[in-house]
Formats: structure tokens, sequence, C-alpha cells
């Protein structure tokens, strides 16, 4: 068993199931940790964790922040594809029903759009999802969403066509993803590792030739150190990988980012991340993702 | 803090003045007026908020400077004492909005917070030292990336992660937005005293950002998002004031030594300033902030707000510690855009494009 894995299973047992160990009980570190135990084969130790997340979807669907905070509800997306890939790795369909609600739920949600302005770079006029209800569409929450009515078979769907191309667009000119905008009074902003390997992941099976999306790639390659941030360093693994670049020194950076968490006090948050970074099938997000993959 | 403003002092006239008011009485009159108004301004004036705000110059980063000297200093000189923060909690905000190791001056530099944390341990609070950056999720990547995560380590001090943290809600004091409440992470709620460690630095929507606008940064991401998008929707002035006016016990020491100016808060160029201001209360630290950076205090949209509802913003409501800031001013370049050069106090100085 992978260290990673170990630690993550030992920290899901102790119902720390936060982005820091003693904080409170969050559905993206747990939908995480249940994806980071389906790509391991481990769909009943997933189980509880994908239950918990039925648990607390709201009667309309959604899935809030936390245990206790129902909005915002962005993690909508990561519980979808925590139930699906439970369901897959158990041959069960014990999630059926919510998986429906939560896809209803996630096609009426929708981030702000705006009137093109000219002192804003990105194509504001796109729709998308937001992170909090009523606010403008963002690149990561689009992509959480993106990646999960791909996987849950409406790829093809308007929105998430749209979110596609929202994500092409607010792509930097010389590469990589700011937090979300692109030029902001006629200044480039700045990209991030972990945004701009959230949004590689999520364009890996997309036909676009769009030029920037190699210079994404690229600059998370050029990125990549032993002082990248543990979620910063995990993202771009996983985007790098969907795209058939994983770099040959991965698994030496993962071991280090462990060594790190470990000395300050690992999450689950991270260890879910560690272990899905260094899992090389990334059949739980994408279903057009394995066929990259299985090349390499 | 709030003002119980004094009203205009009035009468009616009565009827035979109204019909035929005689020299004596327009005079007596008019000097009755003017005495009352005199007299209503005397008051306004006795009665309205001050608040005293120390400038300190000559200050540097490196360990030849007693930054901590510095900031005791300030702090003793505006009132404060040290007892009143012994056995309390206290919370540094600095500001890692987004930080990169290529733009130093755009975030808290560590020296800062560790000085600042010396000198409330040694007056017996308990320090920890938290942030909800704003525009990035991963919060380690913000701790490497500003050299604060290593500084703090090796001061042995508690980081506090604000954008995952539990959050409590509490009732919106200020209602300068129409925003009902305003969620907050647990160790804000719990702190005694919530230091705002800003950088000072031009911001191209709001003209300045400070000690007030750093507080954006208490609020929790996991609620409002990465930016705070619901605050933008409410109005980024309103929201400011709103936190300020909600959250108890604030005081400000800011990072005036390597400053931003022309495209802040995030891509400005480096101004070196060499200077640290201390003060309890918020607006007048930025109020005196703006104007040495050559900016109107009075035309800033958020101290607009804020003005004498949560502070003194007015040069003759301020008293200065220090250095006067007629001394030190420096006036910032700004960038060339229409809802930023009327900020300005010198129109004639530098834009950028």
């Amino acid at each position: 068993m992978n260290e990673p894995l170990n630690r993550l299973l030992k920290i899901i047992e102790q119902e720390s199931w936060g982005y820091h160990p003693a904080g409170p009980q969050s559905a993206e570190p747990v939908a995480f940790a249940c994806l980071a135990l389906c790509a391991n084969a481990m769909a009943s130790e997933a189980l509880p964790l994908a239950s918990w997340l039925a648990e607390i979807q709201s009667p309309v669907g959604s899935v809030g922040v936390t245990g206790e905070q129902e909005t915002p509800a962005w993690p909508t997306s990561l519980a979808l594809l925590a139930w699906l890939a439970c369901d897959h790795a158990s041959g069960n369909e014990d999630f059926d029903a919510a998986r429906q609600q939560a896809v209803d739920w996630a096609l009426d949600a929708r981030g702000k759009a705006a009137p093109q302005q000219a002192h804003i770079g990105h194509d504001t006029t796109l729709l998308g999802w937001s992170w909090a209800a009523a606010t403008h569409s963002w690149l990561e929450p689009t992509c959480l969403f993106v990646l999960a009515l791909k996987a849950v078979g409406q790829s093809e769907h308007p929105r998430t066509r749209e979110g596609v191309r929202l994500i092409i667009d607010r792509q930097l000119e010389l590469g990589g993803c700011n937090f979300g905008n692109t030029k902001v009074l006629g200044q480039a902003t700045l990209p991030h590792v972990q945004s701009t390997g959230l949004a590689m992941l999520t364009v890996a099976a997309e036909p676009s030739t769009d030029p920037r999306i190699l210079r994404s790639l690229e600059y998370l390659g050029r990125e990549l150190s032993k002082k990248t941030a543990t979620a910063s360093l995990c993202f771009a693994l996983l985007g790098l990988t969907a795209h058939g670049r994983r770099p040959a020194h991965a698994a030496e950076l993962l071991k280090h980012a462990l060594a790190r968490e470990v000395e300050y006090g690992p999450s689950c948050y991270k260890l879910a991340l560690l272990t899905l970074a260094g899992t090389m099938d990334l059949s739980w997000p994408l279903a057009q993702i394995p066929r990259q993959l299985s090349a390499l | 803090m709030k003002q119980n403003r004094p009203q205009p002092i009035s009468r009616d006239p009565t009827c035979e003045e109204m019909q035929r008011p005689s020299r004596r009485a327009v005079l007596a009159l008019g000097g009755t007026a003017l005495a009352c108004a005199a007299g209503s301004k005397a008051v306004r004036w006795a009665t309205a908020p001050r608040a005293e705000v120390f400038v300190a110059k000559n200050q540097k980063y490196d360990r030849g400077c007693d930054l901590e000297k510095t900031i005791q200093d300030g702090l003793l000189s505006c009132g404060y004492q040290r007892q009143q923060f012994s056995g309390k909690r206290v919370l540094l905000k600095p500001n890692l909005v987004e930080p990169c190791r290529d733009i130093p001056h755009m975030t808290t530099h560590p020296a800062i917070i560790i000085a600042a944390s010396e000198v409330f341990r040694r007056w017996g609070a308990t320090v920890r030292v938290g942030e909800a950056p704003g525009h990035v999720r991963d919060t380690e990547m913000a701790l490497i990336e500003s050299g604060v995560g290593e500084a703090l380590r090796d001061a042995g001090l508690t980081f506090a992660d604000l954008n995952y943290e539990q959050v409590g809600w509490r009732r919106n004091r200020g209602r300068f937005s129409p925003l009902r409440g305003i969620y907050f992470p647990q160790n804000v709620l719990e702190a005694d005293y919530v230091v705002s460690l800003p950088k000072l630095k031009t911001h191209h929507w709001v003209g300045l950002t400070c000690s007030m606008k750093n507080l954006y940064g208490v609020l929790p991401g996991i609620k409002y998002g990465w930016p705070k998008n619901v605050l933008h929707h409410n109005g980024i002035p309103h929201t400011v004031a709103d936190i300020n006016a909600t959250l108890p016990n604030t005081l400000a020491i800011v990072d005036g030594i390597d400053c931003m100016e022309g495209d802040g808060p995030i891509l400005g160029s480096l101004k070196r300033m060499e200077l640290l201001l201390v003060g309890s209360n918020l607006p007048a630290v930025d109020a005196t902030a703006a104007r040495i950076i050559g900016l109107h205090a009075e035309r800033i949209s958020y101290l607009q707000l804020a003005a004498d509802r949560l502070g003194p913003i007015a040069d003759d409501r301020i008293e200065q510690r220090g250095e006067s800031w007629q001394n030190v001013t420096s006036p910032f370049q700004i960038l060339d855009e229409v809802h930023l050069r009327h900020l300005r106090t010198t129109p004639d100085g530098p834009l950028v494009s």
C-alpha cells in the first residue's frame, strides 16, 4: 500500500475530513478522498464518504461546502464525481438518485455573465459556474462542473460546451491561468499552478487546437519543483498526466511533498490529492481521459 | 465609533419680526445665528471622533533597524498600554492576496509580521497570524511565495488558514451594503484584537489599499469565493466599510517600507518609502496613508463612507504622532484612468498606463 493512501485511510478513520486536521468536515476533501480510494479499488472504504456527501445534499440537489454550511454549493460538482466513482467501483447504483438531483441542480446553476467591458480581458458574456450564488462565472468552479458533467455523460450539453469555451478563453496569452481574469485594465494577470493544472485536466480530451493550451502545459512543466506547494503540485500533475506529459520526476516531487505534509500535520484534503496525483489511472474524472493515459 | 451629532440650534421668529424686522433685530438675529452656528461647529468639532496616528520614517526590514521598538513606540504613543494585551488573543492579519516571489512589494514583509508578533508576545498576548488569501486557493503556496511561511516557522508562530475554517455569522453592523450579515472564521471571532498589517499600495479600482481594505482578507473564501466576488457584487467600498464596522477591536500596523505604486494591488511597481504607520483607528490611519501617497482621503470611496461613523478622516481630527505626514509625503504614480485621476492631490503628478 502506498504511503499517502495509508495515511489517508488513517485520517479518514479518525473522522478528520477537512482541509486541515482540525478543520470542519468539508465536502471537497471528502469527495477527493472518495475519488482517491475508488481509484485504488477501495470502494467499501469510500462508501461512508460518499454516503456523508449524500446526507448533506440539500433537498434541491446541491451539496454545500461543509457539513454545516449549505452554501455556497460548488462542491456539488465534486460530490457528483465521488458518487459516480463509488457506484462504478462497487458495481451498485447506491447514489443514482443523488446524482440525478445533483445534475439537475448543476445544469440550473449559473454564474453571472456580464456585457463585455473594455477594461476586462476575458469574455464576460460566457456562462459558466460561480463560487457563490449570484456572482460571476469563474475558472475553477467551471472546471469542476465541466468535469462532473462530462463524467455523467453530459459532455455535449450546451452548458458543458460553453463551460469549455470559458476555460479556454481564460488561458493567458503566454500560458497558464490566473484564478479567473486574463487582463485587467490592459495588464495581463499572473498565472497560477493550481488553477492551470485543474484547467488542463478539464480540457484534456477536448479537440481544441488553441496554442495557449500548449503554453499552459509548458508553464506547468517549468513551474514544478520541490518548492511547489502540495495542492498546486497535485493539480499540476493531474493536468500534465491527462495530457501525457507527466514529468519523469513526479514521484520524487510527490514524495517530497508528502514528507513536508507529514512534518506539519497532514490533512484529508492534501492526502487525498497526493494519493490521486500518485495514481496513473484517471478514469475517475473523465470518461475520455483513460484512452490517452493508456498510452503512458 | 458612533456619533450623536448635535443638531443646529434654531427658533421660530415672532410675528413682529416676520412682518418688519428692524436693523437691530436683523443684526441681533444675524449675530445670534452666527454665534449659534459657530457654537454648533465648535460643539461638533469638540465632540467629533479624533484619533492618533503614528508615523515613523527611515524604517528598514533588516535586523539593524529595530522594527519592534518602532511598533512598540507607535502603539504606546497611540494610547495603548501593554497591560491591556496581557492574556489576550491577538490575530495578526498580513496582506498575502496573491503572493509572487518576483513581486515582494505586493505582500506584507515577514519582518513586519515577526516584529509585531514579538511586541504583542512580550506584552503577554497569545499571537496567531491569519490570512484568507483572496486570489489563490492554495494557501500553502501563498505562504511559500511570500516567504511568510518560513518566517513563521522560524519564529514558532501559528498560522491560521482563514479560508477554510469553521465560520460564524454576525449581523452586519455597518449596513453600508445590502448584506444582512457577514461570515467570519473562527480565529477572527475568537480574537480579542485583530491587527491589520497591510502593505501600503495603490489600488486600481478604489485608489488606495491599506488597513481597511486589507480586512477583506479575514473573510473566508469557502463562503465568499476566490476572488471574494460576493463582496464585489455588493460594492467594494460598501463592503470594506461593513467589515470594518462589524469587527470589534481592530488596530493597524502598516508596512510602508517597500510600497507599491501604479497598477496596484498586484502588478504595480516598487516605491520605496521606508515608513511604518501605527494607529488604533483604521479610517484615520488610511486617511493619513492616502495623504502621504498624494491622494485626497476625502475622495476615496470607502473612507467617505467611514468618515465620522467609523472614525475621523479629516486632517484636523487626526493627531499625528512621530513624524508629521507632511514631512514624508511622496506622491505615488497612479493609473491614468478616469475613476482614479480625481483622487490625486497633485493633478500634474505622474500617471502610468
